[in-house]
């Protein structure tokens, strides 16, 4: 019961607070972890001892601060509404996704460009119009998984040590995870412990989409197209959110000048402007599923006297 | 391209009288969205009597005001940037002059005459007419059809055009809302000349300000040329309040964009997908047009109609009850059905 209030209460708080104006303590861990990995990534060495160090120091980066957050979270639950509060960036989403919208209402172009370029990583400067609204759309759908139902699921399975854990491992993947030569095999502990948090709480994100949308495209787009995407778990929430939708998404993207050329996501349709608002509708509806859903399931078991 | 021969008369937006004549519907119960003004205009408070009384005069503080709020200095007041379209034209022996359109056509309809030859191009057609014209005019965005030119582009044509002693005129009527995108910046260049206007953001159309930034000896020159005295001491008075007047700037911005964006989905959910959109107003290019203001000014609701290409253009309704009329007044038409093409 009181991690259901302490969820609504988070939930408020986000809505409340909106995006961080001053300094978000994730941004301190990230120079952390940079540093980290600056000393400890020595990118030499067999395969399997990389992967050990980096194993090694996954575990520096995440132990300390998991050991010292269940010592706080066992003085006071108050602590637990600071984790999840701060895990949460359902406002931040929003915010950045309809400041992305108004310039493209503006039909200000370069201005669309700049704010998307706050939420993704790829090369936003030649984009068009239609690239710019389906950028905005995979960022919303991927970031309601890491940002606000991975997170909420990590908080009802452990408390706020486990949505500051997730959060942890979340940051390193981003920072850590890729496929270059300097972060393979480092990275890999990383990744792969990202993967495995991110496996049931993908799931659940992606079965949202489609239970809040009734669109019957959102499963046949995450059956046939997930398994394609680079990351499966990735891949079940957008491709479940581009069914959802009714969108086309992936496809060709630059990062740092390089082409990848990604999979498909989604049905034939073109991303338009009114989409970035309609993916920041199904990310509160299906938030309003899990709020009512856990409702439900505490009200069966205060009924039942469990 | 194709040269500018001028209409009988000039046709403008806000025509309310003639409509309600026609349509036989009193002038106050229309809902007026002919025109991309910001119907909440800036609030005009009382104004003292002795400025009515005294000659205007040019020290007091409407250039600094304009200054701050513009971020350039290089700035001169005028009676509206209309002063300034039908001004220019005769500051240069006889040229040849190419004109955006569709566009404002007051632009075109000047040059032609005082005596220069004037070509009506589309935005593609710039580059390669660019050899044979002295003066281009851009209106930047373009109303109706809202199209942008960003800082390179035009960077690139001033400097073609002033390698012979060319200009290029940017009329920047529509760009408060989004000010990073302006060539203000650029202006003191000579042969470079931006206009501005308290006309549509503020909604004080009928004051009659506006203002040309160019390099000041250009400046001195225009100035002599129109005389002194040329805006009024009220509006002189109201212009230096409404640009010293932030807090409701940033308000009146995020107002249009709200009720743009409103207006955005009310059209494509009507089948009327704009092919322009702005802050001020969306443009719709459509077949039916005629049909379609027709059937709207039945129901008392004034958009305006153009015949090149066939189009409307829906200003912003400012409150719930408008946006409601209006979607109801759509929701009646025969005649949506998907358009896609566009001239």
């Amino acid at each position: 019961m009181i991690s259901l209030l302490v969820l609504i209460s988070a939930l408020i708080l986000d809505r409340l607070l909106g995006e961080p104006r001053v300094y978000h303590p994730l941004i301190g861990y990230g120079n952390f972890a940079s540093f980290i990995e600056k000393i400890m990534n020595l990118c030499k060495g067999s395969r399997l001892i990389r992967r050990g160090i980096g194993v090694f120091a996954l575990l520096v980066s995440t132990l300390p601060f998991l050991v010292i957050a269940i010592y706080l979270s066992s003085l006071h639950f108050l602590f637990d509404l600071l984790m999840l509060t701060l895990a949460i960036g359902w406002q931040s989403l929003r915010e950045h996704g309809i400041d992305i919208r108004n310039a493209l209402v503006s039909n200000d172009i370069p201005l669309a460009r700049k704010n998307l370029r706050k939420v993704v990583s790829r090369d936003t400067a030649q984009l068009n119009e239609t690239e710019i609204c389906s950028a905005s759309v995979e960022s919303i759908l991927e970031n309601g998984n890491d940002a606000i139902f991975s997170a909420i699921f990590w908080f009802l399975i452990a408390g706020g040590p486990g949505v500051l854990l997730f959060r942890l491992v979340n940051t390193l993947d981003a920072m850590w995870g890729y496929k270059t030569s300097r972060y393979l095999h480092f990275g890999w502990a990383a990744a792969r412990l990202d993967d495995v948090m991110n496996y049931i709480p993908a799931r659940l994100t992606a079965l949202s989409y489609y239970l809040t949308s009734l669109n019957y495209s959102a499963l046949q787009c995450w059956s046939q197209q997930a398994k394609h995407w680079k990351s499966s778990n990735a891949g079940a929430v957008m491709a479940s959110g581009a069914g959802s939708l009714n969108v086309k998404l992936g496809g060709i993207a630059y990062y740092n000048g390089k082409a990848e050329d990604r999979p498909m996501l989604g049905t034939s349709n073109l991303a338009k402007t009114s989409d970035i608002d309609a993916a920041i509708n199904l990310i509160s509806l299906s938030l309003k599923l899990w709020v009512a859903t856990l409702i439900f399931i505490m009200g069966a078991q205060f009924y039942a006297g469990v | 391209m194709r040269e500018y021969k001028p209409g009988k008369m000039l046709d403008h937006g806000g025509k309310l009288f003639n409509a309600s004549q026609k349509f036989s519907i009193p002038v106050n119960e229309w809902l007026d969205l002919s025109t991309g003004i910001n119907s909440e205009s800036w609030p005009i408070g009382k104004i003292p009597a002795s400025l009515f009384c005294r000659l205007p005069e040019e020290d007091d503080s409407l250039l600094p005001a304009a200054q701050s709020y513009y971020g350039v200095t290089n700035c001169l007041p005028i009676a509206g940037s209309q002063t300034a379209i039908q001004h220019l034209p005769h500051m240069r022996p006889s040229c040849n002059v190419a004109v955006i359109s569709p566009g404002y056509e007051e632009h075109a309809f000047c040059w032609h005459y005082a005596g220069h030859k004037v070509y009506l191009i589309s935005s593609e057609e710039i580059e390669s007419i660019l050899s044979n014209i002295d003066v281009l005019v851009i209106i930047n965005p373009n109303n109706p059809t809202t199209e942008r030119f960003s800082e390179n582009q035009l960077c690139h044509w001033y400097d073609q055009l002033h390698k012979k002693k060319g200009w290029l005129i940017v009329d920047e009527a529509f760009m408060d809302i989004t000010p990073d995108a302006s060539v203000l910046k650029l202006s003191s260049n000579p042969g470079f000349i931006v206009l501005r206007s308290l006309g549509k953001f503020f909604g004080l159309a009928g004051i009659r300000v506006g203002f040309i930034f160019s390099d000041p000896a250009f400046l001195t020159k225009f100035s002599k040329g129109i005389g002194p005295w040329s805006i009024s001491n009220p509006s002189r008075y109201i212009a230096i309040q409404a640009l010293q007047d932030r807090a409701w700037q940033s308000k009146a911005r995020n107002k249009l964009n709200k009720n743009a964006w409103k207006l955005f989905q009310l059209l494509n959910q009507a089948n009327l997908s704009p092919h322009g959109r702005s802050d001020y107003f969306h443009w719709v290019v459509n077949k039916n047009s005629e049909e379609i203001f027709t059937h709207l000014a039945h129901q008392g609701i004034l958009v305006r109609l153009f015949k090149e290409p066939l189009s409307l253009r829906f200003g912003l309704p400012s409150n719930k009850l408008e946006f409601e009329r209006l979607e109801n007044s759509l929701k009646h038409i025969k005649y949506l059905e998907k358009e896609t093409s566009i001239a």
